[in-house]
């Protein structure tokens, strides 16, 4: 053995670290009967992993009232920061905690992977008939349910009143004024931009779609049609490559520090979001208090008209052999007045339930300081309410968004517009789908 | 001679346990992945079925351009960073080394610094360096009449280069450093006194003589480089920027395997980046064993 051969082995087995990381060994546990719900003299404890406002209150309050169940909570980043590959990676690995949170968005990918249980067993009638159909329907796939449903998520449209107030502009009703209010915006201080074009997160773009009225996946039989390419689809992504064009919004990533920082200083004055985002916007900008108000997100014809962005539920990977419990806990958060008072009265969370009669002790645990007393969860009923019916996603929402988001990160760059990117990520969804065996037209 | 038999089989175990544990078996595990891929029916929710397909993932990966431009950016990458990173440590190393050279300890430390800090932090640190309105940095370059956008598509390999530089070159210099210490000090001294220049010392005689260590670092720094995946990654997730989530190869498999949930087309990936990376160093250590051959 000589020294360069010694040396190409040693390479070799460096390079191959990567693949170590990428790799992770373990087999999957079989399903099981569900496990009991537990007893106060024999709790059965479950782990779960969540990241939205409020949860870690949520747990404590149910630990609290609770001796037959104890709950673990794992705080993990937020789905799209590294979250979903976390949950990935466990449920490959066949150690995933019991329950966890997804987004609608993501749900049908998990589910087709066959990462999921199906909790039909513990999800009774009763409970389902508590949460608004929208919701249910998103939950219930190829007839069985995955997932427990906890909040609505209606789009609104969040901005600082104090300066639209000073710029002397009228808060948008239609897409048609938004675009004027933001070149108004934009005249005013020439520093400042009305809203921002996330390129990190493709379901706010794909919920202004679902608003416009468009439907990119339907079940037909037991083919996907896909279709991107329709009329409206095409309206909402001209208008936004006009906006982004124009100069007229940014395109900082959600969330990021440089989209935080143009929101401290005044550089970023609205925020197109969903319900969720009243309780982050609080908790990101607190020296702002009172500055802030919601509005109902603009529309085309000026009627009501809502998609959902993200919105969180809580399904039970398929290793877990704790299935009663998980659910049981899911439903409590979901359906009680405890569980939604617990997490609202962090001060963290505006959730908006997705669970009907939940609402009234919702709005009544938020405290409206941030946005000056202003009902806003009267904004977001109005807005829940207005949801278009008939939006499905489709089972492969990891690739489709992943190609999204890859390309809407050129276009700041000009490297692409957002029509082409649209188009992309229906190939590569059209592709994905084939590759896995279904029937596709698109 | 049994005695001895024992003994090293007694010392050797606890390596080969661990290297098959950690090694071998999740490379087998990789390969093994690779030839499978999940197939579902209906409209997909019925769970999938995994399927042998051979190569399929193979050539999926090979066919997708995004893989293939992967290997392209490092390319880039590698013709932008060995020079630096390689010409850069030598010459912090040949400067503590020289004659010339105060607070050496000092420099030392203060050069290896960077490279206690874990690669993750550093590329966040970065992050919020790149960032316009938030960093100081960029105020300044702004006011210094210099608008380079970090985030931009052109900006993104050079964003990356300056991280790697930042956080490696301390730590060859120091390899370099002691190589060039071990150097035996009469034949500097006939050198000197024979007239050579110090700039002469370095080139003609220092240099040849820490060959190997130089060798070495670019070794390791071709394989580093070909696992590119901190520091992107953090860019990616950060800015929305032209870093897009499959930029580099390890990059790629990760996305297929924790965004798309194709764990077969991620283990194929990463089987064809290892086997790149075997070739790479097979080639650099068998031509540059050649060179030296000659000299």
């Amino acid at each position: 053995m000589n020294r360069s051969w010694s040396r190409t082995t040693l390479s070799i087995a460096g390079a191959v670290t990567a693949l170590a990381v990428v790799t992770a060994c373990g087999g999957s546990g079989d399903d099981s009967d569900g496990g009991g719900t537990g007893t106060a003299a024999k709790p059965v404890t479950i782990t779960f992993w969540g990241w939205a406002k409020g949860t870690k209150e949520v747990v404590d309050a149910f630990n609290a009232s609770h001796k037959n169940i104890r709950v673990k909570f794992e705080e993990t980043p937020s789905g799209n920061a590294g979250g979903y590959a976390k949950i990935s990676n466990a449920i490959k690995a066949g150690n995933a905690p019991d329950l966890v949170s997804v987004e609608y968005p993501q749900l049908p990918e998990y589910v087709s992977q066959g990462g999921f249980q199906d909790i039909g067993k513990y999800f009774t009638e009763e409970t389902r008939k508590k949460f608004l159909p929208q919701a249910v329907e998103q939950t219930t796939l190829g007839g069985k349910t995955w997932a427990v449903p906890f909040d609505a998520a209606p789009q609104a449209f969040f901005y600082r009143k104090d300066l639209f107030e000073k710029y002397g502009i009228a808060v948008p009703k239609t897409w048609d004024e938004f675009k004027s209010a933001a070149e108004k915006v934009k005249k005013a201080d020439s520093k400042a931009r009305i809203g921002t074009f996330f390129p990190d997160d493709p379901t706010t773009f794909e919920a202004m779609v679902w608003q416009a009225g468009a439907q990119w996946f339907k079940a037909d039989g037991d083919t996907w049609k896909v279709n991107t390419t329709d009329g409206t689809t095409t309206k909402v992504a001209d208008y936004w490559q006009g906006l982004i064009k124009g100069g007229l919004v940014r395109t900082d990533a959600s969330f990021s520090p440089a989209w935080t920082n143009s929101l401290k200083t005044g550089g970023t004055i609205g925020y197109l979001g969903a319900s969720w985002g009243g309780g982050v916007l609080g908790s990101t900008l607190p020296e702002q208090s009172g500055k802030w108000a919601v509005a109902p997100i603009p529309t085309w014809d000026g009627k009501p008209a809502s998609g959902m962005l993200g919105g969180t539920t809580f399904a039970v990977p398929k290793n877990s052999e704790k299935a009663a419990a998980a659910v049981e806990f899911a439903t409590w958060m979901t359906t009680t007045e405890e569980g939604i008072k617990a997490r609202i009265s962090s001060g963290t969370s505006s959730a908006f339930p997705a669970a009907l009669s939940l609402r009234p002790a919702a709005k009544k645990a938020f405290d409206t300081e941030f946005y000056g007393g202003q009902d806003i969860y009267q904004v977001f009923e109005d807005g829940g309410s207005a949801i278009a019916q008939g939006w499905t996603w489709g089972p492969s929402m990891g690739t489709t968004n992943t190609t999204l988001k890859d390309q809407f990160g050129k276009l700041a760059g000009g490297g692409t517009t957002v029509p082409e990117a649209v188009k992309a990520a229906h190939d590569a969804t059209v592709a994905e789908l084939s590759k896995r065996g279904l029937k596709v037209e698109g | 001679m049994k005695a001895r038999t024992r003994a090293a089989a007694t010392l050797l175990t606890p390596f080969f346990v661990l290297f098959t544990v950690v090694m071998l078996i999740p490379i087998g595990y990789a390969v093994w992945l690779s030839l499978f891929t999940e197939q579902q029916s209906g409209l997909g929710f019925g769970g999938s079925e995994t399927v042998f397909t051979g190569l399929g993932n193979y050539t999926a990966a090979l066919g997708d351009r995004v893989f293939r431009d992967g290997f392209l950016v490092l390319l880039g990458y590698c013709v932008v960073y060995i020079p630096l990173m390689v010409g850069g440590a030598l010459a912090l190393a040949l400067l503590l080394d020289s004659a010339l050279a105060r607070a050496k300890r000092f420099f030392q430390l203060a050069l290896f610094l960077p490279h206690a800090v874990p690669g993750i932090i550093a590329a966040m640190i970065w992050l919020y360096l790149y960032t316009p309105g938030l960093s100081p940095v960029v105020s300044a370059m702004h006011s210094g009449g210099i608008g380079f956008d970090f985030f931009s598509p052109g900006g993104a390999l050079p964003s990356i280069v300056n991280i790697a530089l930042w956080e490696w070159l301390g730590y060859n210099m120091v390899i370099f450093y002691a190589a060039l210490q071990a150097i035996d000090r009469s034949v500097l001294e006939a050198a000197t006194v024979d007239g050579a220049s110090g700039g002469r010392i370095a080139f003609s005689i220092k240099l040849p003589l820490i060959r190997s260590s130089v060798l070495m670092v670019v070794l390791f720094t071709i394989i580093g480089s070909l696992q590119l995946f901190t520091e992107p990654l953090i860019l990616n997730t950060g800015s929305g920027s032209a870093v897009s989530s499959s930029w580099t190869p390890n990059m790629y498999a990760y996305t297929a395997a924790f965004s798309r949930n194709d764990f077969g087309l991620a283990a194929a990936a990463s089987v064809l980046l290892a086997l790149t990376a075997a070739l790479l160093s097979f080639v650099v250590t068998r031509l540059t064993g050649r060179k030296g051959a000659h000299a």
